[in-house]
């Protein structure tokens, strides 16, 4: 994480803030485009840290 | 698959669901400290279950489903009430798929008979240096993927070195694997519950954050330098850690909140820490982790590897039934004095005993500790430490044929 960047959360690892401003405008419906995002994200966190924790 | 029984299975069926629920509030009763109908047995049985279905270490670790199966035969056999899916729980055909460098094999770095192994590197050689507690404080998410996955695997390379075809494959391979084992528990706990009427005793895990550190990051050695050295950026990191493992336990957690969450207690205790550390350290960044579980609805099981009579007095200030310990070397009647008013316990069989005594032994052990520590209910029969395959047969038989005779209430 660079300086000035937000902490990132429990659950994800990559911020949607960040992602979003990678996108262009969403016309359709931009809560399940983050929605869907973020689950996305939750597994390769459970990878990561199940990595750490579990094996 | 779509299965259609005949007239015969329902009723089976029915029967396994009927077993399954008296076991499930004998279990259930005794977590939260009241007494059932009589002592539910839990053995955590890992490599044990090779021993009894004729597996080889080896088959049972590296084939998971084989594992499911041996668990699901001893718990049809045992008539036990409640068991964990998978015990032996690291498949190495998945450490393997990701390349961890910390697992000795059994039929690779191990005989097929031996049980795998955690294997620590030198001081040296520690997957984080001593100069990075700030990195991985500043974010821990980052640093396991970037910092600490290339040192721990022997495919992934570190951030800035090329993609390479291994590189990529250890992720995408790790990641199926991952989903692929995780999912098939689901089945398991379910076949346990339809074919033997046993309930999956445990869903989740919690590590306190000091534990990680010693365990996958700095090592033993490197740690308990690091606590004398610079104790506050070990403090500053085991606070960072809090979220993510509180956040791992509660979303590994029984949705239900039925059974608890395993807690698996390493080297957080004099004397492998000072007293001192447990207060300033251990025992501060790993409460509220409890405490919010608890407040969520999920109990804890301390599985208190070794010795952790210094702190017990520690564990009695939490929640009353916010955790259910389990004894391995502790003194019995201590563990009783302090912590029987507000938890459940278990455990207390000596794993030596059931490999090395005879059945009359282990029937005299377990009559003791039933007489000391189970009279008045909150006691789950169990072996001290996770049963590997040096138990002998007629020594687990006799655990439990005897608390089914005198854990009667």
């Amino acid at each position: 994480m660079s300086e000035g960047q937000k902490p990132i959360p429990p659950g994800i690892c990559f911020l949607w803030e960040e992602k979003a401003l990678q996108l262009p405008e969403i016309v359709g419906d931009k809560e399940l485009v983050k929605q869907i995002w973020e689950e996305n994200e939750s597994l390769a966190y459970t990878y990561i840290w199940h990595c750490l924790v579990s094996f | 698959m779509s299965v259609t029984f005949g007239g015969e299975y329902p009723t089976m069926l029915q029967d396994k669901e009927a077993l399954y629920q008296e076991r499930l509030k004998r279990y259930t009763t005794a977590l939260h400290n009241g007494k059932p109908d009589r002592i539910p047995i839990r053995p955590f049985v890992a490599e044990f279950t090779a021993k009894y279905a004729g597996y080889t270490c080896q088959q049972i670790t590296h084939d998971y489903r084989l594992a499911f199966a041996a668990a699901r035969k001893c718990a049809q056999d045992f008539d036990w009430d409640a068991v964990v899916g998978n015990m032996v729980y690291v498949w190495t055909g998945l450490t393997q798929a990701i390349g961890l460098k910390y697992y000795g094999v059994p039929g690779i770095d191990v005989s097929a008979d031996t049980g795998f192994q955690y294997r620590e590197p030198s001081e040296e050689k520690a997957f984080m240096h001593a100069d990075e507690y700030g990195a991985l404080a500043e974010d821990p998410t980052g640093f396991l993927f970037n910092v600490w996955m290339p040192r721990v695997s022997t495919e992934v390379n570190p951030i800035g070195a090329p993609a390479t075809y291994r590189n990529n494959l250890s992720f995408l391979k790790g990641g199926m694997a991952m989903l692929n084992y995780f999912s098939a528990f689901g089945t398991q706990n379910e076949l346990l519950r339809r074919e033997c009427g046993t309930v999956s005793a445990i869903s989740g895990i919690l590590k306190a954050p000091l534990d990680i550190i010693a365990d996958k990051l700095r090592g033993y050695l490197g740690l308990a330098n690091d606590l004398m050295k610079q104790p506050d950026k070990v403090l500053k990191a085991c606070e960072a850690l809090m979220p993510h493992l509180l956040h791992v336990a509660r979303t590994s957690a029984d949705p239900e909140k039925q059974v608890p969450i395993g807690f698996w207690m390493h080297r957080g205790c004099v004397p492998f820490i000072s007293r001192k550390h447990f207060e300033t350290i251990f025992w501060p960044t790993l409460r509220p982790i409890i405490e919010e579980l608890w407040k969520s609805g999920h109990q804890t099981l301390f599985y208190a590897e070794g010795k952790w009579g210094h702190h017990l007095e520690a564990f009695a200030e939490l929640p009353e039934h916010s955790m259910v310990y389990h004894i391995d070397q502790d003194d019995i009647v201590k563990v009783h004095r302090v912590l029987k008013e507000k938890f459940c316990l278990s455990g207390g069989i000596p794993n030596s005993l059931l490999a090395f005594g005879t059945p009359q032994e282990v029937r005299d052990r377990c009559k003791l500790v039933i007489d000391t520590i189970g009279r008045e209910g909150g006691y789950i029969m169990d072996a001290s430490a996770i049963v590997q395959n040096d138990a002998k047969i007629e020594n687990i038989q006799a655990m439990t044929d005897f608390t089914h005779e005198y854990g009667v209430y």
